[in-house]
């Protein structure tokens, strides 16, 4: 996949490979000798024969520019690959072998770093001799600590890869698990840090060579010309000013290549991201009524603009909601169900289109700003989601956490807010509940803290609780426990709940209603019993036989629904189930089905249930019944 | 429940695999010790699924990756067709590696994604100095497309799709024992019913014998012959799968059943058979571990630990007052 670096990268490297360049070949450049006094005459501006001036003594500026990179850029590519050479060994065996070895090394390295570097390299250079040869010896030295941390820290986060057990359980020696599962992985966090690297390299040796501490005159070096040209500050600028302006782009280049490099390995673009700033006219919303319901969604849409092209995560969803009521939203992933309640909650990402409206009893929540929407999220509309330690502050005690929505959007005062905790918490079926505000999350194991953000979505009373995927990351006995706390909190708080699963057996008995979605649509919807007993839609159909039961016999074989999940980017034609539907005809390729209502062969409906399905073929009720029957009691 | 004992295995000669008195344990920092596996033993027949059930931290992969010996069990005994793997280090280890293969949970980070599938696929070939023409077969086997398939890196695949390629790396080198570890939990339904259902196919086409470990006991159930619920590091209860599923006797295999929806099962609700949180395995609890959660738990579990024992025909269990019918129950309940 071509990944865009854009232009400033590019840009960069074009002056690196242009310095590079120059610097290798200044001998065959037609260039005044760098040594060359009384080339031109001194201290002159930009002419045609000096096109960068000459400096106090008449040398070519130009020249002694490119010579000096010959320093320069030796020192730093020499120094960077010098370090990597010592340090990657050793931070590979650190990573790598863990133990003593770690031990060992990390401890040498840890005083390494405590040495104050630039001191170090004045005393060893005004010591040994200031040199290229020591220059560059001592920066090198002076980087392997860096490295080491660096490629320590690289290979320990491969080395606890899967691939690299399953590479061990393969019976692959170590050396060949390190050349061919390490290595390359580890190979492009090190490039960009070479690239940085260099950039401090450069930086140093300019400072050495400012103290004259690096290669001796007459051989010229960055750092030495700016030095050289101090004294000439006021009447020939440019001698300063040129070497500073080219030493300045040099390290701004290699930082730039070097972070876009990082950029690179830590995130993997699926080419489905989001692109920001997009102008989108806004989708227009069809006739509606509004309705005298608790909550009511119409033709809610959600798209977002990626580079691969439109993503209609939702498209056109609409239910209503009442009261004492569990509506279940059902779907793989890729089917837009979770993105739908974040839609309807108004907590998408800057770079979604919103389309349709949401009412709460009957005042339009998608007309609100965020700012506005703030007095409902919490007061009205509870949240939990499925991972709680994104719910909770780490670094906030339960109490803190718990008490304030409950001073911020209740008004209570200290000891109120921390009695009402205290129920609250209780409420929720946590044993000890004041000891429990004194603890921080991660103190607390996976169900004890979703029972918190369950007592925290309902410390304000909300009228309806949005539950994302909650038990999906919970055991199944505990996941048991939340669900029935869930269920018996309705009842008591008199609340809708829209409970948002991939899991069809937690739908089926927690469920008042259930909307069935693939690719962003509703492709079945109704009362849950009705819908999982007598499933019209194939997908639906499909994947029920396609989820183990434990009533089934032993080896039973799963109804396998074949392909993969859609492209979002690329729907095909008609029904997005199509290509992976065993009943699909013609039509199904041409038109997409719209949501009709179950009916029998005469026209009338079956019952006023709103069992509705989206599909031009739908099971018939008997063949849906006796396939059921047959898929469980083979 | 939560104990230990060998009176369950089988006689040496009947068995391809033999687990015995397994112990692992990890240092938990500040001189603690977790306690991930205490004493589990367990044997596979060959040809056989043996399915590993329990919530997270009951140590059902910490046993699976000790079985491959890395890192090797703290203490107790594998043995592979007649081979002990735990007293074998380094290269007389490596050479014993071809027989026992496993796929694991996360189908993304068991692939290098610097490598292409044809490499990744064929590594195990080239380790072993074995002609890497089968590539193409165990592509095929696991239903990719081995011309388009093979010189693509895993992140153009989907999970699903990442985690055939890891079952084509299991298969390649032909091994006596493939043990899954989750392979399955990371996956939506219907990519699950594809990849269990290649799993029995692969079983039959290769003879393949099966450590199957899920938390999920309906997915255990669907593919495995025997299933053994463990908890906290210890074996609970070990039957045939239909006979676990339709007559549980452990109170934590009845509380595991009872808080699946739609068990399809007789059972009281799972909160009267189950409170409260597991303990920490870095100090478990004395005698039977599941006494803190268990309601039919009375003093003698705290002070003894249950040994395994048999109650009826190939079904073993580690309980003082497990629930045992008196008369055998009625008919498994119809759907």
């Amino acid at each position: 996949m071509r990944r865009r670096f854009g232009i400033g990268f590019w840009l960069a490297v074009g002056w690196v490979g242009v310095v590079l360049l120059a610097a290798l070949l200044a001998d065959l450049l037609p260039l005044y000798r760098y040594d060359e006094t009384l080339a031109g005459p001194p201290q002159t501006g930009p002419s045609w024969s000096h096109p960068l001036g000459t400096d106090g003594l008449g040398r070519d500026v130009l020249s002694r520019i490119v010579y000096g990179a010959r320093v320069s850029l030796g020192v730093g590519v020499g120094a960077v690959l010098l370090g990597l050479l010592i340090g990657a060994p050793l931070g590979i065996l650190a990573g790598y072998r863990r133990r003593a070895a770690d031990a060992i090394i990390m401890a040498v390295n840890d005083v390494a770093l405590a040495f104050p570097a630039l001191v170090f390299a004045l005393a060893v250079v005004a010591f040994a001799g200031a040199s290229l040869r020591n220059v560059l010896i001592v920066l090198a030295v002076l980087g392997v600590p860096a490295w080491v941390r660096l490629i320590r820290g690289a290979t320990l986060s491969f080395a606890e890869r899967e691939f690299v057990l399953a590479a061990r359980v393969l019976g692959t020696r170590d050396r060949r698990i390190l050349w061919r599962e390490i290595v390359p992985n580890v190979a492009m966090p090190a490039a960009s840090y070479a690239f940085i690297g260099m950039a401090v390299v450069v930086v140093a040796e300019g400072s050495l060579a400012f103290l004259g501490l690096s290669v001796q005159a007459p051989t010229p070096t960055w750092g030495g010309l700016i030095n050289e040209g101090r004294t000439l500050m006021e009447t020939a600028p440019h001698v300063v000013l040129v070497p500073s302006v080219v030493m300045f782009l040099t390290v701004l280049s290699f930082n730039l290549v070097g972070d876009r490099l990082r950029a690179l390995t830590d995130v993997r673009e699926s080419g489905l991201e989001p692109v920001r700033q997009v102008t989108v006219s806004p989708m227009p919303v069809a006739e509606h009524q509004v309705r005298d319901t608790l909550l009511q969604a119409e033709d809610v849409r959600t798209h977002f603009a990626t580079p691969r092209g439109l993503v209609k995560a939702v498209d056109g969803v609409s239910f209503t909601l009442e009261r004492g009521r569990t509506l279940a939203i059902v779907g793989e992933s890729g089917s837009g169900k979770s993105m739908l309640i974040r839609s309807i909650l108004g907590l998408l990402p800057g770079s979604a289109v919103r389309g349709g409206k949401v009412y709460l009893s009957g005042d339009d929540l998608t007309a609100r700003t965020p700012a506005e929407m703030r007095s409902v999220l919490g007061p009205r509309l509870g949240t939990v989601f499925q991972d709680p330690m994104t719910a909770l502050n780490p670094v906030r005690t339960i109490g803190t956490q718990v008490t304030e929505p409950l001073r911020v959007h209740r008004g209570l005062g200290r000891k109120e807010a921390h009695a009402e905790a205290v129920r609250l918490l209780a409420s929720v079926g946590i044993a000890d509940p004041v000891r429990m505000l004194r603890r921080y999350p991660h103190q607390l194991s996976g169900g004890m803290r979703q029972r918190v953000t369950i007592a925290m979505a309902l410390s304000c009373g909300p009228d309806v609780l949005f539950a994302d995927e909650p038990t999906t990351a919970l055991d199944v006995t505990i996941q048991d426990q939340v669900l029935r706390l869930l269920h018996q909190l309705r009842e008591e708080h008199h609340m809708a709940v829209v409970l948002v699963s991939h899991d069809l057996s937690v739908v089926a008995r927690w469920a008042d209603e259930v909307i069935v979605m693939y690719a962003g649509k509703v492709v079945e919807r109704g009362p849950a019993a009705e819908v999982f007993r007598r499933p019209r839609m194939p997908y639906t159909q499909a994947l029920l036989q396609a989820a183990p039961r434990l009533s089934d016999p032993v080896h039973h074989r799963l109804r396998e629904i074949p392909g993969r999940p859609p492209d979002l980017v690329d729907l095909p034609p008609g029904c997005s189930f199509r290509p992976r539907c065993a009943y699909a005809q013609d039509r199904c390729g041409q038109e997409a089905p719209p949501l009709v209502g179950v009916a029998l062969a005469n026209g009338a409906p079956v019952n006023g249930s709103g069992h509705q399905y989206a599909c031009w073929y739908p099971r018939p009720i008997e063949t849906a019944i006796a396939e059921g029957a047959e898929s469980s009691g083979r | 429940m939560a104990g230990s004992g060998k009176s369950h295995l089988r006689p040496r000669d009947e068995v391809l695999l033999r687990v015995e008195d397994l112990v692992v344990e990890f240092p938990a920092g500040r001189g603690r010790t977790v306690r991930a596996v205490s004493g589990v033993s367990f044997d596979l027949a060959r040809g056989e699924t043996l399915g590993i059930v329990g919530e997270s931290g009951c140590g059902k992969s910490s046993a699976a990756r000790a079985l491959v010996q890395l890192p090797p069990p703290r203490s107790g005994s594998v043995r592979l067709d007649g081979q002990e793997l735990t007293a074998l280090r380094g290269e007389a280890l490596r050479r014993t590696r071809r027989q026992l293969q496993m796929i694991f949970q996360d189908p993304i980070s068991s692939l290098n994604p610097r490598r292409r599938v044809r490499e990744i696929v064929g590594e195990g070939p080239r380790v072993w100095n074995l002609p890497g023409d089968r590539v193409d077969e165990v592509l095929e086997a696991v239903g990719l497309d081995p011309a388009t398939a093979a010189v693509r890196r895993p992140h153009e695949f989907s999970g699903g799709q990442c985690q055939r390629i890891s079952i084509a790396r299991a298969l390649i080198l032909d091994p006596e024992v493939v043990i899954c570890d989750e392979p399955v939990s990371a996956l939506d339904v219907s990519v699950q019913a594809q990849i269990l259902g290649l799993l029995e196919d692969l079983k039959a086409r290769y003879r393949l014998t099966l450590v199957f470990i899920a938390h999920d006991l309906a997915v255990v159930k669907n593919v495995s012959d025997r299933i053994m619920v463990m908890y906290l590091g210890k074996v609970c209860e070990l039957a045939p799968s239909a006979d676990l599923i339709s007559r549980p006797a452990h109170p934590y295999t009845r509380a595991l059943i009872a808080s699946i929806p739609d068990g399809g099962l007789d059972l009281p609700p799972s909160d009267t058979l189950i409170s409260g949180e597991p303990p920490s395995p870095v100090d478990p609890p004395s005698g039977c571990r599941f006494r803190t959660r268990c309601p039919r738990a009375r003093e003698r579990c705290a002070a003894e630990e249950p040994q395994i024992r048999q109650v009826g025909a190939d079904h073993w269990l580690a309980c003082h007052y497990p629930a045992l019918p008196d008369v055998e129950p009625p008919v498994q309940p119809a759907i």
